[in-house]
């Protein structure tokens, strides 16, 4: 009986973890070979440990790169600027309407991604009301949105916004209201029991909703093309082109593996600095 | 005490002031947050009300008139059509398929304690967090390099299971840790084994948890589109579709596709909601406390 | 006790220790591992397999045209009478497919089938010339049955005879043809006359070029004064690189396919690189939009229907290229397209239905009006590979 109970686990496991192993991590390592090859797709692809893919990859296509992580790391700042106020709106102001409200922040979802990206492109074409209304008061530098860097930046916030409200959201929620009430009595002021009490056990929230946006923004190409002009292609964009246009699958493998290395470098640092178990559930499944 | 009396308009006038500025501050943040909600929908807003525009040419970028036909000729673009049965074929099998897996694993995961339980955990949360260029591709170069299976629904099968399996484990997961064993062991308590008890208790007590999974899983794989890209050799689904129309002119049906995905996934979503307020209200069964 | 983090069972940050860490550890050295294993068998990667080259096929045409027709095109064109008209006429029950938005994605996404010999089920892809030249190459597509076409040899307009890729109509049956320039706002940007003119900084941002790297890069080369049947690599390079110099600066707003319409209509550009077809199809929304023949000359090119291997129904396919060179069915195509017609007989056709459209230069050129007109010059293998990657870089960085 101690025997079959101890397998239960691993035959539960079994398919979910396969399949993940045979289709995510195994990949993985097929991606890694293809970064290596040389030849073409005429002649054939050959395993022959060719480096100079990653060294010739990253000099043609170092601006794109570069402009990945600043366009993504400016969206994720402003969505955390714009999603925490509303996060805590929701958690400590919205009563009645929480679920109202939460529902308007996953509602973008309901439509495609594409959809909403071109919807973007309709809202922030240079004959738009909005466009003229910003370049009247000054926010739109020669009454041209669209094809500049920030319709691309403000395109990745707004797909991403939710990825940053909810996880904030979830942990402001499980916060103890007592903890509150006691910073208020000790703090005097509202504004520094916020800061003392509520931002630090919100935490958790910020890091998982900075993450969660950062790093699918980081590897984005959707907004980038139809919202940006020639010179705010991102790292996407060359990726997509390569394995699906130019068909180069070594260069373009080499470049994803560089985007994914430095993405978990960036992620690895920041947790170890912000800590991770909450992230990973850990606590939860110690039930 | 001496109450001090200053003349009475006087003072009314300074309250008011600083009530109506004690007001906005006590209202601030929810004024800001109708600006941001506000924000969130304009885009849906956009789509929906230009699948009533009648486009003098191909492209639905500028309001022109008002018109009903777009929404009357809805499914008559037959590559419009096919696609999306696909996208809605692909989405069904693979939430089919990444529901069950995922369910397992989040049993495994939250009601056993197992040599490599932390490594499993990373396992599911490694794909969340993975650019989905980098899956796209490395399931591309995975598929390339064994030439088989042919990109096409089968490969997009694979990937949509693979991406939807990490979210259903985590939907899952967070019912299963706020569920009272307590029900369980009742049932036990009367003579349930293991496996009754999972079926005529557990089960449907997270049922809701697992249908808030399936429809996440289904979203998902409607909406997906990069790895889509990737993967789908020349099968078309409906985001593929739309990718590939955009260069020439998306028809306004489209517009009005979408817009029935949207009030289709409000409808489901408030489905499980309710669900979950009648599950949540049988869990709170509880017998009568007897006086002692 | 609550810590820090909120939590009541110790969970939380300082220790910093990383879940998993391990595992990364050990999936690192296994990648490594087994890269080093796989580079002693210094493998092919099979799966990715080249073209048969060489062994080009012949169309076996049998018996009269039944069952079903699976045809892949590019979007808008084709008009909506001709399917059915066919299929009332011959029985066969087509599917017609719009999934060829590009040359190269297109190939990208059949290659791997044609390299196995299979075509996905269709019978007809229609590409555009050098594309239809390197699948031919590379023996994706078939030698045609020239006695199940004879429309085609009769009918096909002088111009299209004898082309130098395909001299005798082997392999490439033209489906249209068409001219790319420039496509103007003329109330927006009245004095665009070449492509010259495109790198005007008067004009900053308001400019976009097309992806199709043999539709932009020649028209630059024209720009510069290049004789395109002399054209070296490094023409092709120079013409790259002031095109990429012209992209950082800001000058050309966007690369895009057919979605350069976009930006006509909405003003959002007011001068682009594009085909006649379209202009003629923007000028009915808005008259505004001309089709302008650069001073240097344009690009002639000619989209063509192939019979790839592997083609479940060639019969039927050749029915169908037969078809539609009868003068009267490609008088409906092209009164739709308003692109260049490859059948003769159209125009006196057309003068009875659509008399503006008979009249139009850009579906019935005249010698005249596309003089200084040329196709595109070829590029070698490694030529191609070195100009692509340089052009790539540009669209997408």
């Amino acid at each position: 009986m101690a025997g079959r109970r101890r397998l239960t686990p691993y035959l539960l496991l079994f398919p979910g973890a396969a399949w993940l192993i045979v289709f995510f991590v195994v990949p993985m390592y097929y991606m890694a070979r293809l970064s290596l090859d040389s030849g073409t797709l005429e002649t054939g692809f050959r395993f022959t440990w060719q480096w100079s893919n990653y060294g010739d990859a990253l000099t043609l296509y170092q601006d794109p790169f570069i402009r990945a992580f600043e366009y993504a790391g400016a969206a994720t700042v402003i969505a955390l600027l714009i999603g925490y106020p509303l996060a805590y709106a929701i958690a400590f102001r919205g009563g009645k309407w929480k679920n109202a409200m939460l529902f308007a922040v996953i509602a973008p979802f309901f439509t495609t991604y594409l959809v909403r990206t071109i919807a973007w492109e309709t809202i922030l074409s240079d004959q738009s009301p909005v466009v003229s209304f910003l370049d009247s008061i000054g926010l739109a530098p020669g009454g041209h949105i669209l094809a500049t860097a920030s319709a691309v930046i403000a395109g990745i916030t707004y797909n991403f916004l939710p990825f940053m409200v909810l996880p904030i959201y979830a942990s402001l929620e499980r916060i103890d209201p007592r903890l509150i009430e006691a910073g208020k009595d000790l703090y005097a002021s509202s504004r520094a029991a916020f800061v003392r009490v509520t931002l630090p056990l919100s935490a958790p929230g910020i890091i998982a909703g900075t993450l969660l946006t950062f790093i699918p923004a980081a590897g984005d190409y959707v907004n980038a093309f139809f919202l940006g002009g020639t010179n705010n292609k991102m790292i996407g964009n060359v990726i997509q082109g390569l394995y699906l246009n130019v068909r180069d699958y070594p260069a373009a493998a080499a470049l994803s593996f560089v985007l994914m290395a430095v993405i978990m470098i960036v992620v690895f640092v920041y947790i170890r600095f912000a800590g991770s178990e909450s992230l990973m559930g850990e606590e939860g499944a110690r039930a | 005490m001496e109450a001090t009396t200053a003349p009475a308009p006087y003072v009314r006038r300074e309250s008011l002031l600083r009530r109506a500025w004690n007001w906005l501050r006590e209202h601030a943040i929810n004024i800001y947050a109708g600006f941001a909600i506000a924000y969130l929908l304009i885009p849906i807003a956009v789509i929906i009300l230009f699948s009533f525009n009648d486009p003098a040419g191909k492209y639905n970028f500028t309001w022109v008139a008002f018109t009903l036909d777009h929404w009357k000729s809805v499914f008559s673009i037959s590559e419009l059509n096919s696609a999306l049965l696909t996208s809605l074929r692909l989405a069904l099998f693979a939430t089919v398929i990444a529901t069950a897996i995922g369910t397992l694993m989040a049993i495994a995961l939250v009601r056993h304690r197992f040599f490599g339980r932390r490594t499993a955990n990373f396992l599911i949360v490694v794909p969340m967090a993975t650019p989905e260029i980098v899956m796209g591709a490395s399931l591309l170069s995975f598929f390339l390099i064994l030439g088989t299976p042919t990109l096409g629904f089968s490969t997009l099968l694979i990937a949509h299971i693979m991406f939807c399996i990490s979210f259903v484990v985590v939907v899952v997961r967070s019912r299963l840790i706020g569920f009272d064993r307590s029900l369980e062991e009742a049932a036990q308590d009367l003579g349930a084994n293991a496996f009754q008890t999972f079926r005529l208790v557990t089960l449907p007590l997270i049922m809701p948890g697992i249908l808030a999974a399936a429809l996440l899983a289904f979203a998902l794989s409607v909406d997906d589109f990069v790895v889509s890209n990737f993967n789908s050799g020349t099968t078309v689904t409906f985001p593929l579709y739309i990718f590939g129309a955009a260069q020439r002119g998306i028809p306004v049906e489209v517009n009005a596709v979408a817009t029935i995905l949207f009030v289709g996934t409000l409808i489901a979503m408030g489905f499980t909601v309710l669900q979950q307020r009648r599950a949540e209200r049988l869990a709170a069964v509880r017998p009568p406390q007897e006086a002692p | 006790m609550l810590n820090a983090w909120g939590s009541t069972d110790g969970a939380g940050p300082p220790n910093g220790r990383v879940p998993g860490l391990r595992l990364l550890i050990i999936a690192g050295l296994a990648l490594a591992a087994s890269l080093a294993i796989a580079a002693c068998g210094g493998g092919d990667d099979g799966g990715i397999e080249s073209g048969s080259g060489g062994d080009v096929e012949t169309v076996q045409v049998s018996g009269k045209p039944s069952g079903d027709l699976t045809i892949s095109n590019w979007p808008l064109y084709i008009d909506k009478q001709t399917v059915p008209d066919f299929e009332k006429a011959t029985g066969v029950s087509v599917k017609y497919i719009e999934d060829v938005n590009d040359n190269v994605e297109f190939f990208g996404k059949v290659q791997p089938l044609l390299a196995k010999g299979e075509s996905g089920g269709r019978s007809i892809m229609v590409v555009t010339d050098w594309m239809a030249k390197k699948m031919y190459d590379l023996g994706y597509v078939q030698n045609l049955d020239k006695s199940a076409i004879p429309n085609v040899e009769k009918n096909i307009v002088p111009s299209l005879r004898g082309r130098p890729f395909d001299p005798n109509n082997d392999f490439a049956v033209p489906w249209q043809s068409g001219m790319t320039g420039l496509v103007v706002r003329t109330d927006l940007a009245p004095d665009i006359k070449s492509i010259c003119d495109l790198f005007d900084p008067k004009y900053k941002g308001k400019v976009d070029m097309l992806t199709e790297m043999r539709d932009t890069v020649p028209l630059v080369m024209k720009c510069e004064g290049v004789d395109l049947s002399q054209a070296t690599e490094q023409d092709w390079l120079d013409a790259i690189d002031k095109i990429g110099q012209a992209a950082d600066d800001g000058q050309i707003r966007r690369f895009t396919g057919n979605d350069y319409a976009r930006d006509l209509t909405s003003g959002d550009a007011v001068a682009v690189i594009g085909w006649s077809g379209d202009a003629i199809q923007l000028q009915a929304d808005n008259p505004d939009i001309k089709f302008v023949m650069p001073k240097e000359g344009c690009m002639l090119w000619s989209d063509n229907m192939v019979i790839p291997v592997g083609a479940p129904n060639p019969t039927a396919a050749e029915a169908w290229m037969n078809y539609v060179y009868d003068p009267k069915n490609q008088a409906q195509i092209t009164d739709w397209n308003y692109y260049v017609s490859p059948v003769s007989g159209v125009k006196e056709i057309l003068q009875k239905i659509d008399p503006p459209a008979a009249k139009s230069e850009l579906i019935f050129p005249s010698e005249q009006f596309t003089a200084k007109c040329d196709a595109a010059p070829p590029l070698t293998g490694e030529e191609e590979t070195k100009v692509t990657q340089a052009f790539n870089a540009v669209v997408s960085g």
